[in-house]
């Protein structure tokens, strides 16, 4: 019966590989190829690359003193951050939220298999994240320091411990949400709130690890004596990977306890939480004076509703709208600072500070994909807004107008916070606000773009189209490489012989071109695929 | 009111639909019976613009809903099988998005929801959440969206599976009510005992084929809807 579960788990997980929902049939093996190659790709080369960077920087320096274990300590740690960070958001709605819940619970299945199946997307997620950091680690100490047998049994071991771990902490942390979201009114803002915070401990972790790291490495048999006297447990967890049977067999222990704790926690509660209609305080109907809106504004509404209402919508699809006013406002008050590293370091290339500054608000902007998921979001109520007398178009434009609105503003802000901070001149200026402008629409028309030609309604949990489609890792990541080639664009690839303004110009008419080409497709045939659909 | 000429739609090799024509005047309670599977929904769909066909014609009010789309679905309701609405708006902001899409003005869709969620013992829950509402409750708050603008021609898909017996028996009189008013209904069902008190005219389809249809006299003539049904299922095998 758990095969059987877990098969169908597998299949939804991976569906999108395997599946043309807009076809309604498989895809053909050269296109199901084509899907995991580039899903490859952008975790192995693009997130292994950038931790198998991290690993050889500092491997070699603390084998050679002889801390490899706390080489393993940093990593492991790095590890479980990120396992935890990438699955924590999805956790909640994976194991509790499944529309599925009512047809799996009427079936003469044990609750627990059904846990246990739902604890695999969970696990796989976690996984996934964890391994791209963990893997090259344990790669890079093999292959620089030592490929003995009991580095390479600690290794696999550390690897196995570390995804059960960062499966405990995910779903202990999913509970305390759903523990939470019953009780709350405003469930949606205060998980966006919780999340949010969780991402800004995130981040500065991250921008402080780097630093950490440098200081620990340096310093390492000191911070390694102390580590030690006072963490004990983290040493041992450290020793796993250099095949230490006495912290295999603790630190397996602790792991495989805490895990068993998590399990009794959460299946006695899981049943309760997946069943429960998360009813608060009733609220009571009050008529009052009702307005009518034009079909453009009604819909726009819907679509802004439709983000509000979804804390992982929001969280996965949203970030920009947080990160580009406090990118503004932080250069409001460091933007000197900033803009003098900047000059120090490209300064000998004119015009490479001002390039960066658009490339960033490029890069954050490239956070918001909102478009990208909606016309899946839409799921089985597809029917409402391809019966009602709206045209495909104005549905599209709807949720173009989310993207362009939550996205436009904020850069426009950041434009501003800049303007009083470095000394353009007006045509510079005008300049920098147009390239990210253009990259706003272009974003948003790209992203609509791959969510009509990748759609996926038929979803049973909503973080499937909003954080495991095609269409919003191709956005997001195309968004990334936009921003790379403004970068290689001017400084390597001779674009600065154009002169600032020259390249910028240049560079937003491309941009502007290929939104109107986008422009046009969206409207004929994108508006055939909606109607299709 | 509505004419289907010669409909016919295909999924991959299948024919869903095939050559289908009938005709439904106003003032009509049309009935569409048929198996699972019989292609009842994807006529249904077609009419309504939601599935595009691939031969044939659909006229609503002499408008085709290939060539006018718009101008047909402003003359329509539609209510489907399963009432998947916008789970995260409550009913009074989903009813006033439909109401926004068919400009309806303020008073009276204040007038008509007031009225209608009244019927329905639905006004107390119209602050909630459409995801909190229970099978039955989707289906009356659909039932109140499609009544808001004052369609002509309402189709609806199975429209009691779900309802209680009070909803049912209003909405069987608004049913009325609205042909009685020069509007026309097209509804299927497998009730086939609902079939035979409420339609004025009642077509049988099986494998997409329409094997009989006309006033509920001429196709039952003496006999039951259904002892007709079973009977001509027979005979098709």
């Amino acid at each position: 019966m758990l095969s059987v579960l877990l098969k169908k788990q597998m299949s939804e997980i991976f569906r999108g590989y395997f599946y043309d929902a807009k076809k309604n049939r498989s895809r053909s093996k050269g296109g199901t190829a084509a899907y995991i190659v580039l899903f490859l790709g952008i975790m192995v080369v693009l997130l292994g690359g950038i931790f198998t960077f991290v690993s050889l920087s500092i491997c070699g320096a603390l084998a050679d003193a002889g801390m490899d274990w706390l080489y393993f300590v940093l990593m492991g740690l790095l590890s479980v951050v990120l396992g935890t960070f990438g699955s924590v958001f999805n956790t909640y709605s994976g194991l509790y939220l499944s529309k599925d819940n009512d047809l799996l619970l009427s079936l003469p299945i044990p609750v627990n298999v059904i846990m246990l199946s739902r604890l695999l997307s969970v696990y796989l997620m976690g996984l996934m994240y964890s391994a791209v950091v963990i893997l090259p680690a344990v790669l890079v100490y093999w292959f620089t320091v030592a490929a003995s047998a009991a580095s390479i049994f600690g290794g696999l071991v550390l690897i196995l411990l570390i995804s059960v771990f960062v499966l405990t902490l995910s779903c202990a942390l999913g509970w305390v949400v759903a523990k939470i979201s019953l009780k709350l009114k405003n469930k949606s803002f205060i998980t966006v709130v919780v999340s949010l915070a969780f991402i800004i401990g995130y981040y500065f972790f991250y921008f402080k690890a780097q630093m950490l790291i440098q200081n620990l490495v340096a310093n390492a048999a000191v911070y390694g004596a102390k580590i030690k006297g006072a963490a004990y447990p983290l040493y041992l967890f450290g020793r796993v990977a250099t095949g230490d049977i006495f912290a295999v067999l603790a630190v397996s222990a602790v792991v495989l306890a805490l895990f068993a704790l998590m399990w009794v926690l959460i299946s006695r509660s899981f049943l309760k939480i997946a069943t429960a209609s998360g009813h608060t305080a009733r609220k009571a109907y009050k008529e009052t004076a009702m307005k009518q809106k034009s079909i453009a504004s009604a819909l726009l509404t819907k679509e802004f509703g439709r983000f509000i209402s979804s804390p992982n919508y929001m969280l996965n699809c949203g970030l920009g709208i947080l990160l580009l006013p406090i990118c503004g406002v932080l250069l409001l008050f460091k933007g000197g600072t900033v803009i003098s590293v900047l000059n120090g370091l490209f300064g000998a290339r004119e015009g490479c500070t001002q390039v960066l500054i658009c490339a960033v608000l490029c890069m954050l902007a490239s956070m918001n994909d909102m478009a990208a998921p909606s016309v899946s979001l839409e799921g089985r109520s597809l029917w409402l807004v391809q019966s009602l007398p709206v045209t495909p178009w104005q549905v599209l434009r709807a949720k173009l107008g989310v993207q362009l609105l939550l996205t436009g503003i904020p850069v426009l802000f950041c434009i501003i916070c800049i303007a009083f901070v470095y000394p353009f001149s007006i045509p510079e200026l005008v300049l920098t606000a147009f390239v990210p402008m253009v990259y706003v629409l272009f974003s948003a028309l790209f992203g609509l773009f791959l969510g009509l030609k990748m759609p996926n309604v038929n979803w049973t949990n909503e973080i499937t189209p909003i954080k495991q489609s095609a269409c919003v890792t191709i956005a997001l990541f195309s968004g990334f490489a936009y921003t790379a080639l403004l970068c290689v664009g001017f400084m390597l690839l001779n674009g600065w012989k154009l002169g600032f303004a020259g390249y910028m110009g240049v560079f937003g008419a491309v941009t502007l071109t290929l939104c109107a080409v986008l422009y046009f497709g969206l409207k004929k045939r994108g508006c055939e695929l909606l109607a299709a659909l | 009111m509505l004419k289907i000429e010669h409909l016919t739609k295909t999924y991959g090799e299948k024919k869903a639909v095939d050559d289908l024509s009938l005709q439904i005047r106003r003032g009509e309670i049309y009935g569409f019976i048929g198996h699972n599977g019989a292609g009842k929904t994807t006529t249904l769909k077609a009419v309504t613009g939601i599935l595009q066909f691939d031969e044939g014609e659909i006229l609503i009010d002499g408008k085709s809903v290939r060539t006018s789309p718009l101008e047909c679905k402003r003359e329509i309701a539609y209510i489907p099988d399963n009432p998947d609405l916008y789970d995260y708006m409550t009913g009074i902001k989903y009813l006033n998005f439909i109401a926004d899409i068919f400009a309806v003005s303020a008073a009276d869709r204040q007038d008509r929801i007031r009225k209608y969620a009244d019927l329905f013992e639905l006004t107390a829950d119209l602050a909630q959440p459409i995801a909190a509402y229970s099978h039955g409750m989707k289906q009356k708050l659909a039932i109140i969206a499609a009544w808001l603008h004052q369609p002509k021609l309402i189709i609806m898909d199975e429209p009691f599976v779900g309802l209680d017996p009070k909803a049912s028996h209003l909405l069987k009189g608004m049913m009325r009510e609205v042909c009685d008013e020069g509007g026309a209904i097209f509804f299927s069902t497998h009730v086939l005992e609902v079939a035979e008190k409420l339609c004025d005219k009642v077509a049988i389809i099986k494998g997409g084929k329409l094997i009989r249809s006309g006033t509920m006299e001429e196709v039952k003539g003496d006999d039951s809807l259904e002892e007709v049904f079973l009977e001509l299922e027979d005979e098709s095998c």
